[in-house]
């Protein structure tokens, strides 16, 4: 059996995938899909945690993280109606040029 | 011999436990005979069921239409006409002959994979079918729920084949596709909630398990014994066959199966996302049909059929309390036949639908149809049954009514012919 | 180490890896489709099989799907253009996001006792459990989960709907 610690790492080093895509990608999609993987390293947590927990039928765990599924399928959806409503605007989906609240 | 006679419905069950225990010295060559076991025959019938359906197809659909269908194919290199039984082994041999064209411009990767992850789903969720009491490949505790979740990967597929294929005829099939298939999964999934939600659990084998009358079934009287595997099914209570009516639509549309085949049909779009594949690759987008619909009528015998119960008497010489005479494994596969010729006879009777059509009945029909049926599922279970029963057939009558008032709009007004004489 | 958990973690950083850094944006979305499969089956080894079949479910399913219509609708591939993939000033991102993991999340694993067994072997995964805490101190929180998702539909459709609504005369002959 796998300790604690691996899933915790493993989740870490999908946060840190994620952060890095994040703030560094420029097209507008790709940042959401990085969003996305944090969302999931962070519901890893969960799961892994209430794995380990003395008291596997309380649930919490699954209860966390079906609530996080649902919150995260409802950003991505209002997340990419945004990026669509953006594109139509600028014709374009690059982040640099989004730039009119600048300065 | 005893130990098969004793309960002859498992007898099939029993023989492989006793072949298991002999190889109890070795367990890593014990769990991948287990493994072999419960799979290899999944992977061997339904394929093989797929070619017989599709000889079957052509013949119903040829009859329906005052035709003859294949007869001239029966056994290969004779003259035996076996009714043209031999049609499948010589259009398998066909497609396996046909030279696979890919676009030049197409995206390859995705253009290989797609046939590959629409077929794969198919046969994934054969495993979590329960075809007689311990016949099930795989007995997760969450079985429907992950039939469903496996079901919904086949649109990513669908997607990739009309991405990839670099033609917007593709894509536009494609998407219609998809469309359809995102529609129609609600009220498929909300529709068998009522059966979850009577029965209590997503076990499949237990959802077959409550489907009799049990006070019936370990009596002496060889007609209770008879009756209590069929009346307890649950399309025989007006939440059921309403779930169950609904279902099988749903199940149409989901495998994109005339009167929903709009994706791939030649006279609308090309063949949509499939106009790129030729070859293997077209046979196995119609494999995974095919597949798809074998597995939905699978899980829709469990749902609202009653699974392997049928007509069944106790074998009077045995002591075994759940011992059956006929294996119920028949009676699966028997009613799985009844979905797939009523799925046929479907296709040859009705006319396709147009695209917003389609999309209105999901919407605007049955999707207030199916939470209303949760309702009654619902009432149904807490009120006693002589109110219940004629209660829910009355409201889900008046709901089908009134749903289709609402929705005679969409008939399109009689057509004038200005010039025609 | 499981042999399991080491081919679907190697499955999930690669995917991750590719899903963040490739440049065409349809195998991006792909590869995170593979990765979305094998989180959810680390969930199924970590007997959560709701939440695993949930996870398919929505993500791959849904989620995914509708990405790459985004995708199609915004008609930028981004492979063609030979422009960088990175914005102005990545270079930075990198100790930022280094010092979120070899500052904070690494040192608080490795510095904190964590059981190496799961406590409760006995543990049988089931629906009931699940089900039973939904209803019991969880139902407010269903509730307004499911007015979340509400709002999210309408907003996401009145965000990306075509029509504004000074445009209803003019539209409303063409249908």
């Amino acid at each position: 059996m796998t300790p604690l610690s691996s899933y915790l790492v493993l989740a870490a080093i999908i946060f840190f995938i994620g952060l890095l895509g994040a703030l560094t990608r420029r097209h507008a999609i790709i940042v959401l899909i990085c969003i996305e993987l944090m969302l999931n390293a962070a519901n890893l947590n969960f799961i892994a945690f209430w794995r380990f927990n003395p008291h596997p039928e309380a649930m919490l765990g699954p209860i966390f993280v079906l609530f996080s599924i649902a919150v995260a399928g409802s950003e991505a959806a209002v997340g990419l109606a945004l990026v669509i409503s953006i594109y139509r605007f600028y014709r374009s989906v690059d982040v640099e040029k989004m730039n009119a609240l600048q300065g | 011999m005893a130990v098969i006679l004793s309960n002859p419905d498992q007898a099939i069950v029993n023989l492989v436990h006793e072949a298991l225990n002999l190889l109890q010295a070795y367990p890593a060559l014990a769990i991948l005979a287990s493994i072999l076991l419960s799979t290899l025959p999944l992977v061997v019938i339904f394929p093989s069921g797929f070619a017989f359906i599709t000889w079957m197809e052509r013949k119903g659909l040829a009859r329906i239409q005052n035709r003859i269908g294949p007869n001239r194919v029966g056994v290969p290199f004779t003259n035996i006409k076996l009714f043209g039984l031999g049609q499948p082994l010589a259009d398998g041999v066909k497609m396996l002959l046909k030279e696979d064209i890919v676009p030049r411009t197409a995206d390859k990767f995705a253009h290989f994979l797609a046939p590959v992850l629409v077929v794969i789903p198919a046969l994934l969720v054969l495993a979590l079918l329960p075809f007689n009491r311990n016949m099930v490949a795989a007995g997760v505790d969450s079985a429907v729920i992950l039939f469903f979740a496996l079901g919904s990967v086949s649109t990513l597929a669908i997607f990739m084949a009309g991405w990839s294929s670099r033609n917007k005829y593709s894509l536009l099939g494609g998407m219609r596709a998809i469309a359809q298939m995102v529609s129609y999964e609600i009220p498929l999934v909300l529709s068998a909630v009522t059966a979850i939600m009577i029965t209590g659990s997503l076990n499949t084998s237990r959802l077959i398990e409550t489907q009799q009358i049990g006070t019936w079934a370990a009596s002496n009287n060889v007609g209770l014994q008879c009756l209590s595997q069929v009346a307890g099914w649950n399309v025989f209570t007006p939440w059921g066959f309403a779930g169950f009516v609904i279902f099988f639509i749903a199940t149409l549309a989901e495998v994109n199966r005339s009167p929903f085949d709009l994706p791939e049909a030649d006279s609308e779009i090309i063949a949509g996302h499939l106009t790129e594949y030729s070859g293997f690759k077209y046979a196995l987008f119609f494999l995974a049909e095919y597949i798809g619909a074998f597995a939905m009528s699978g899980l829709a015998t469990t749902l609202f059929l009653g699974g392997w119960h049928g007509p069944n008497i106790r074998p009077w010489w045995s002591a075994d309390p759940e011992a059956w005479i006929i294996p119920g494994a028949l009676w699966f596969f028997l009613k799985m036949l009844l979905l797939i010729v009523l799925m046929i006879w479907v296709r040859g009777t009705f006319p396709r639908l147009r695209v917003d059509q389609l999309m209105g009945f999901a919407w605007k029909f049955l999707m207030p149809l199916s939470i209303l049926n949760i309702f009654v599922a619902g009432a149904y279970f807490y009120l006693p049954i002589w109110i219940g029963w004629p209660a829910g057939f009355i409201i889900l009558y008046i709901a089908y009514e009134l749903l289709g008032r609402l929705n005679r709009g969409q008939v399109v007004a009689r057509r004038e012919y200005r010039y025609a004489t | 180490m499981n042999i399991t958990f080491t081919i679907l973690s190697t499955l999930a950083i690669v995917s991750a890896l590719l899903a963040a850094r490739l440049r065409n944006l349809v195998y991006a979305v792909l590869s995170l489709m593979i990765f979305f499969s094998a989180l959810a089956a680390l969930f199924i080894v970590l007997l959560a099989e709701f939440i695993g079949a949930v996870q398919i479910l929505v993500y791959v399913g849904a989620v995914g799907i509708l990405i790459l219509f985004a995708i199609m609708l915004t008609h930028h591939i981004a492979g063609s253009t030979g422009e960088r993939i990175d914005a102005r000033g990545w270079f930075w991102a990198i100790p930022a996001a280094g010092a979120v993991l070899f500052g904070i999340l690494l040192p608080a694993i490795i510095y904190t006792p964590l059981p190496l067994v799961p406590s409760s072997s006995t543990y049988e995964p089931s629906v009931l459990h699940l089900g039973q805490a939904l209803m019991s101190p969880y139902a407010a929180t269903l509730e307004i989960m499911a007015l979340l998702l509400t709002a999210a539909m309408i907003g996401a459709v009145v965000i990306a709907m075509t029509l504004q609504p000074g445009d209803k005369e003019k539209h409303a002959d063409q249908n």
